[in-house]
């Protein structure tokens, strides 16, 4: 009886702990597109405003980033440009993302308009950097109420499926 | 061999294949080296003194076919370390078509221009490229200072330095401008408040707004500002009592030089020409010599090589000279 407890349990338990990873995969998407949100802003202001370079505003900007993964995300592609072979900004954001992306819960369509940011990085007057800096903050802005929304309806779902997974199999098994 | 000032300020902006062929010249031409001219599909060229040279992997190559062949993409990767991948951040000089360099040194552009409304929006597609050694002299310009110096009233005359284009006006006025400013005491020649107007950053060399050649130690610079907005932001700004600018020409320059002389600072410019006849032909120059804002003209030319002086014009000689039509001697 006790084993037979003791193994509900751990069922149980790994339902929840499954579930909760799902949630905190769905919370963690929904910060780090805020947190490449508030970057690009701070990206174009940088650009927009003090006219920095590209190598010293992605330092500062890592600098003033909170979330791990996107400050060590902008520090990679800062430290690729000051590369010595370095072969221009697109390149040095593209091998930052490809070298990255394991480390974070976004979707193939958040990157697909992440590689956005990339094309002409550099490349482009400031006006029309700035405009594709605002083009793609858009787009992430309605990826990342998309995220929340997903959020609020998984966040309960999972718990919900989490407990009653466990308990069924719990039934099955028992 | 030791590798000179430039190369070290140059060579890390250049890709690869070009440092090589440059990190291996002979001294003499290293030495002397005062242009490198990259031009897409065509040989890698050097300017060394009064001498054209071509560059391959292994140094000066014999004929322009031994030389190293300049490609749209080493111009593209020059253009984009010379801007630290960041165009924007240098729109402003680029559409003047050129940039500062560290060092003093700059790079002039050629390719196609996108322009609005009558102004260069952007310059894009590089197609040639001339990197300009910014060659500091200091006493250079020594032998002008009794001329632009007046050691009885203790000021700086209202001169115009004048010659052809790479014949060392600029080299002068920024050694002037550094004698003027720093002053010599003990010879009784106190320094001087100095404003630099350098519109096109060739006196200061300044990059990243810090000036890369010594224009002394009173002297303040304004880069990259239109000559005339920026003779007289000087003067309300920072009092100066010299204010040095280069290649007068428009007429706006004009009204400004005639300004800041009746506010009693001095201006030292330069203006391009081959003699005093040929300024006579500008309008707005020709306004400033027959008004005689100018006390002491200067003609320079290249004849023993740069920087060498011609004829000083006193304000009198230019006003015979003016209105007799005769070249009078030098003063």
């Amino acid at each position: 009886m006790l084993v037979k407890g003791l193994g509900a349990f751990f069922i149980l338990l790994a339902s929840m702990l499954w579930s909760n990873l799902q949630i905190a995969r769905l919370r963690a998407r929904v910060r780090q597109l805020q947190e490449f949100r508030l970057a690009l802003r701070l990206l174009a202001a940088e650009v927009g405003y003090t006219v920095t370079p590209l190598p010293r505003a992605f330092r500062q900007v890592a600098d003033m980033l909170e979330s791990r993964e996107v400050k060590e995300f902008f520090t990679a592609v800062c430290r690729n440009l000051r590369d010595a072979d370095s072969a221009g900004a697109e390149a040095a954001w593209m091998k930052a993302a490809a070298e990255q992306r394991k480390d974070f819960d976004l979707t193939e369509r958040d990157w697909a308009v992440l590689t956005r940011t990339a094309a002409g990085l550099g490349g482009l007057g400031r006006e029309d950097q700035l405009k594709q800096f605002t083009a793609v903050e858009e787009q992430l802005t309605s990826f990342s109420r998309d995220a929340e929304e997903r959020y609020a309806r998984g966040e309960k779902m999972w718990r919900y499926l989490g407990v009653l997974s466990g308990t069924a199999m719990v039934i099955l098994l028992l | 061999m030791e590798e000179k000032k430039w190369q070290a300020q140059i060579l890390p902006l250049l890709p690869g294949y070009l440092r090589e062929c440059l990190s291996g010249l002979p001294e003499q031409v290293a030495e002397k080296l005062e242009e490198i001219r990259l031009r897409a599909g065509q040989p890698l060229i050097l300017q060394a003194g009064s001498e054209e040279k071509f560059a391959g992997p292994r140094g000066i190559a014999e004929s322009p076919r031994d030389a190293y062949r300049v490609t749209v993409k080493d111009l593209h990767d020059i253009l984009l370390v010379m801007t630290d991948f960041s165009l924007y951040a240098r729109d402003e000089e680029l559409r003047r078509g050129y940039l500062s360099l560290p060092g003093g040194h700059r790079a002039g552009f050629a390719g196609r221009v996108i322009g609005e409304g009558g102004e260069v929006r952007l310059l894009r597609e590089i197609s040639g490229i001339a990197i300009r050694i910014a060659r500091e002299i200091k006493g250079a310009a020594e032998p002008l200072l009794p001329h632009v110096y007046c050691f009885q009233e203790k000021r700086v005359r209202h001169t115009l330095l004048v010659s052809a284009p790479q014949a060392g006006k600029t080299t002068m006025v920024r050694d002037l401008a550094r004698l003027l400013s720093d002053g010599d005491p003990g010879r009784g020649r106190p320094g001087c408040k100095v404003g630099i107007v350098d519109e096109r950053s060739e006196i200061a060399g300044c990059y990243r707004g810090e000036p890369q050649l010594d224009v002394g130690m009173r002297s303040d610079v304004l880069d990259g500002c239109p000559k005339a907005l920026g003779m007289m932001m000087l003067v309300r700004s920072m009092s100066p009592q010299v204010v040095v600018t280069d290649e007068l020409g428009r007429a706006e320059d004009a009204r400004a030089v005639e300004e800041v002389i009746n506010t009693g600072a001095s201006v030292l410019a330069t203006a391009h020409g081959q003699n005093v006849r040929e300024l006579i032909r500008r309008p707005s120059l020709a306004y400033l010599l027959r008004n005689n804002f100018f006390e002491r003209l200067i003609v320079l030319s290249r004849r023993q090589g740069p920087g060498t002086v011609e004829k000083v014009y006193a304000g009198e000689f230019m006003q015979k000279m003016l209105f007799t039509e005769e070249e009078p001697d030098a003063g």
